[in-house]
Order: structure tokens, then C-alpha cells, then sequence
């Protein structure tokens, strides 16, 4: 293993006291509860939360930010953060007009989640749930009943963090929240495994010549183990069981995002979304906008996954609005 | 009628956390004919952390006290343990809020909520041979009791957890990890039970109450 780790069981702070250094006028950590918040917080607007393991990175801590999440926590690599620092979280940002806890549908997290929110309650703390189950590849899997929460939370963020920037309620929130996972369907594969600082190992094993198809963001399984083909052929294989699922059909105006999953150069999303385009044209559907690059990762594993969201004007609005997280490009 | 202070809360506490470690490996093993092996171990972890910061938790009213007691749990006992008896002690820490001393009602409701909260975490139902099914009865006894004497429903609901172990002993989980082996959880009793009536049997002899176990798990 050749990674840049000090203390393997240090990683998780050193990465979170790394991003707060980068953004130290617009983020805030709170090291002791493993979270990250925006420094301004606008009492009278709603907050976001989120919160998983470590690992998935720019989700969750590193989408902190106007018009994305209010604060976000962490837990160890692939593993859901505790009950208190769940609680701390919520609590941390706190407003008068409510707080909306975002969770990726896996049962630790759902457990630490549900605990947290009933101590906040408790507490007369305004607060609402909602669970993202996206992943179309299995019905329930190693760490879930039902469907999985990866990628697609980033739209669920990026609507509801917009949204709640334009004043919207707790329940205007959530409803948005409500309509981005109804519409909103992702599926994944991997070429490798990936080793977690801590456990010094691969999470699976994987041949050379191998794929897994419909891969979770901490390597459960997904569909099928496969032969690995051309970038062409697997890419239909993501877009047919995405694209079939809700269903998309003709006419519809849709956001394609290719998210990597940590170690797959940005040049193979691409050679990727040039063949997913080329499949929404055919299926009828307008492509109003793209998101290519990596969103929701598995530490290094070489991967992509595919998502789409089925847009309406007022979603596409909030896709639309500025936002501002960790993660730059300019 | 005598009321519980928070002191007798923390010694009662300490108690426990001693028979939980004690019985490590014996909750192990038994969670071991059924299960995965894991319950002694997951369970001492987080209760070795209790015992250790008891002394400097905050102990300003019980419900503080509980609450801290319950992130403990949460964080640091294992496998699906964690949440089950982190929200038990949640959901009792939340009705003593801002007691300093609890009263037999007291008592029953905080053990009402807690049963309610970890129904609702685990979803799991009578006879489904879970904890529950010794917490059930123990707290239906205590609301038929009038709680005068402590010691006498202290007893009372020893008894319970100690007929749960030898009622449920035969019935096939329905919960947890030991309902993925049917049939084989059969015949063996349920770990959690075992720690139920463990603990209240401990606490017994504690607090020098007579009482003469029947379930061989209690007999050893």
C-alpha cells in the first residue's frame, strides 16, 4: 500500500483540518465531532446536513458551502459517523427555519441518523429526514434493505441547497428533496478494489480482466461480476439499466452526470460521457446539463458510475443556481 | 415512597457495567451457537468506556447522565448492539430530563420509552426472541406493582427475565444476525435475554435481595 497517510488512524482529521486550512473564510471545523460547517449561517433560512463515512470525498464535508450544504460530519473510512457527532451536527447549524438531514440510504448511517434527529427533537430543534436511494443496480444489498444512496446525492444537495438559499420552508425543502430522488437514478461499476488507510488491504478482490457490475461506493456487490469490454460497450450496459429504470423516454430534458470513482482519470469520464450523450440522443432525451468528474468516490478505485435526473423548469433552476464548495476548479 | 437518587442511578450503573464485562466471553459464546459470536464482545467494549468515564460523566440530573451513557453506546459498542441499547438509554435519559431523583413512575415510563424506542430502531416483535422479549414482561410486572418495595420488584422482574430466557429458549429468531440461521437458533437461548436477566440477577445480589434463579444460564 502507497498512499500519503501519516497515522493511519489519524487520516480522517488530518483531511478534515486540510480543508478547513484551504477555505478558512468560508468553512469551519469542529474536529472533536469529525464536522465541517459553513462559517455564516443564516438563521432564517433552512439547513442541510449530511453526514457518512469517510472515503467518498468531495461528498460529504467537501460540499459544504453557499447554496450547497450548511454542515456535514464524518465517520472513519466507509463506516457511518457516530450518534454525537450526527447530534453535534445538527445542532451546529441549528435555525429557526428547520434543518433537513440528507441521508444516503444505508442502514448505519439511517441508525445514526435516526438517533441524532430523535435527541434534536428532543432538544426543540426543527428537523426532518430524508432518505436517497438512487442506485438502481440491486433491491437491497451487504449494508442495506432497499436500494442504495451513492452518487445522485449530489443533485438532491445541489436542489435542496439552492432552494433553501431562495427562502424556501422546511417542507418546501424536503418536497424538493422528494422530487430529485423520484426522478433521479445512478448506477456504477468498478475495475479495481480500493484499500482504506486503516485496514491496509483491498476491500475485494478484482482479476485483471475483470469488472463489477453495478459496484457500491464501498465495493459491496452489485449485478454481476463481468469480463471487462470496451469503454463503449459498458457504458451501455450503465445507461440501459439507468435509462430503463425510472423509465427516461423521449422528450425529456434530463442532467447526465459520469461521476469517477476515485481513480479513473478525468480523459476516461469523458471517453465515457461522449458515449452516454450519444445514447440520450438517441433515446430522444436533451441533455440540459452535464456533470462530468468525480462527485461521490471510493477512495482510489478505478470506477465510474452514471447518473441521471429527469429535470422540470423549477429543478432546472436550482441546478443552475451559484453555489460554492471546497472543491475548485478556478 | 422512597424515591432513587442519581447517586444510586451511578452505582447501579457501575454494577451493571461490571457483570457486563465479567460475562464477556460467556455472552460471546453463547451468541456464538446462534449468532456470530460478536455480542459479549461488542457489548464489554462499550460498556468498559462507561465504566471508565462514570465518575467524570455529568451528573446534574439523570437524564444527562443517561444521555452520555447512551452516546457511549452508540459509538462504541459494535454491530447492531450499539443502536439498540444506545436508544434505550436515550429514550429513558429523555424522560428523566432534568431529574435529580427518580420516582417508581418514573422508572416505569423511562423503561416504557426505552422498549418503544428500540421497537421502533429494530422493528423487532414479540416472540421474535430479542431483549425485548424480557423487557416486555419486566416492565408489564412493574406497572402492575405499586413499586412500595423496591426490593420486592426487583425480585419480581428478576423472575421474568429468568422465565424469558427459558420461554423464548426454543423458539426460532426472527431478528439479528442469528435469524440468517433458522432452525439452528433453535434450543439455544437468547444472548441478549441471558444479559438481561444476568444483569438484574447481579443487581439482586448487590443490593442483597434473595432470589433463587431457575434458568441453567443463571446457575453457573
Amino acid at each position: 500500500m502507497k498512499k500519503f497517510v501519516n497515522d493511519p488512524e489519524n487520516f480522517v482529521p488530518d483531511f478534515m483540518a486540510g480543508i478547513a486550512a484551504a477555505n478558512p473564510d468560508l468553512l469551519e471545523a469542529i474536529p472533536e465531532h469529525q464536522l465541517i460547517k459553513r462559517r455564516n449561517v443564516d438563521a432564517s433560512k433552512v439547513a442541510i446536513v449530511q453526514g457518512s463515512g469517510s472515503g467518498h470525498e468531495p461528498a460529504h464535508v467537501m460540499a459544504v458551502g453557499p447554496g450547497m450544504l450548511t454542515a456535514a460530519c464524518q465517520g472513519p473510512v466507509f463506516a457511518a459517523p457516530p450518534v454525537d457527532a450526527c447530534y453535534e451536527t445538527i445542532k451546529s447549524v441549528a435555525t429557526d427555519a428547520g434543518v433537513l438531514v440528507l441521508v444516503n440510504n444505508y442502514q448505519g448511517d439511517r441508525m445514526a441518523w435516526d438517533m441524532a434527529t430523535e435527541l434534536a427533537e428532543a432538544e426543540g430543534i426543527k428537523v426532518k429526514q430524508f432518505h436517497i436511494n438512487d442506485d438502481v443496480a440491486v433491491q437491497d444489498s451487504l449494508y442495506t434493505v432497499g436500494r442504495r444512496g451513492v452518487a445522485g446525492n449530489f443533485f438532491v444537495m445541489k436542489a435542496c441547497g439552492a432552494a433553501s438559499e431562495n427562502g424556501a420552508s422546511l417542507d418546501e425543502v424536503l418536497a424538493i428533496a422528494e422530487k430529485v430522488n423520484n426522478n433521479v437514478r445512478t448506477m456504477g461499476v468498478a475495475l479495481t478494489s480500493c484499500i482504506p488507510p486503516a485496514k491496509g488491504d483491498p476491500i475485494f478482490e478484482i482479476g485483471d480482466d475483470e469488472m463489477e457490475v453495478g459496484v457500491g461506493i464501498h465495493g459491496e456487490p452489485g449485478r454481476e461480476r463481468a469480463k471487462i469490454t470496451s469503454a463503449d460497450e459498458i457504458t451501455e450496459t450503465l445507461y440501459e439499466a439507468v435509462q430503463t429504470d425510472l423509465p427516461f423516454e423521449s422528450g425529456d430534458r434530463v442532467a447526465l452526470m459520469i461521476n469517477g470513482l476515485g481513480g479513473t482519470p478525468p480523459a476516461e469520464l469523458y471517453v465515457i460521457y461522449n458515449k452516454a450523450a450519444q445514447l440520450a440522443a438517441e433515446t430522444g432525451l436533451t441533455v440540459a446539463r452535464n456533470y462530468v468528474g468525480e462527485y461521490c468516490t471510493s477512495l482510489e478505485m478505478a470506477g465510474a458510475s452514471l447518473t441521471m435526473l429527469k429535470l422540470d423548469d423549477e429543478l432546472e433552476k436550482l441546478l443552475a443556481a451559484p453555489a460554492e464548495t471546497a472543491t475548485r476548479i478556478f | 415512597m422512597s424515591t432513587i437518587s442519581i447517586d444510586q442511578v451511578e452505582k447501579t450503573i457501575d454494577i451493571t457495567c461490571d457483570t457486563v464485562i465479567r460475562n464477556e466471553k460467556y455472552f460471546s459464546d453463547l451468541d456464538g451457537l446462534a449468532g456470530d459470536g460478536d455480542f459479549g464482545t461488542s457489548l464489554a467494549t462499550g460498556f468498559k468506556v462507561i465504566k471508565k468515564e462514570l465518575p467524570e460523566i455529568d451528573k446534574s440530573a439523570v437524564g444527562a447522565m443517561l444521555l452520555k451513557i447512551s452516546m457511549i453506546c452508540s459509538k462504541h459498542v459494535g454491530g447492531s448492539s450499539g443502536p439498540i441499547w444506545g436508544t434505550g438509554f436515550m429514550r429513558a435519559g429523555m424522560v428523566a430530563k432534568g431529574l435529580e431523583e427518580l420516582t417508581y413512575q418514573n422508572l416505569v415510563d423511562m423503561l416504557g420509552s426505552a422498549i418503544e424506542g428500540i421497537v421502533a430502531r429494530g422493528g423487532a416483535q414479540r416472540g421474535d426472541k430479542t431483549l425485548l422479549d424480557a423487557l416486555w414482561p419486566i416492565h408489564d410486572k412493574m406497572q402492575e406493582m405499586d413499586g412500595s418495595d423496591l426490593g420486592a420488584v426487583l425480585a419480581a422482574i428478576t423472575a421474568e427475565a429468568d422465565k424469558a430466557i427459558d420461554e423464548t429458549r426454543t423458539l426460532v429468531a426472527h431478528r439479528g444476525r442469528a435469524s440468517q440461521v433458522g432452525q439452528r437458533s433453535a434450543d439455544t437461548p437468547d444472548p441478549g435475554i441471558v444479559g438481561i436477566a444476568t444483569i438484574l440477577y447481579d443487581w439482586c445480589k448487590a443490593y442483597g435481595v434473595d432470589y433463587s434463579p431457575n434458568a441453567k444460564e443463571l446457575n453457573r
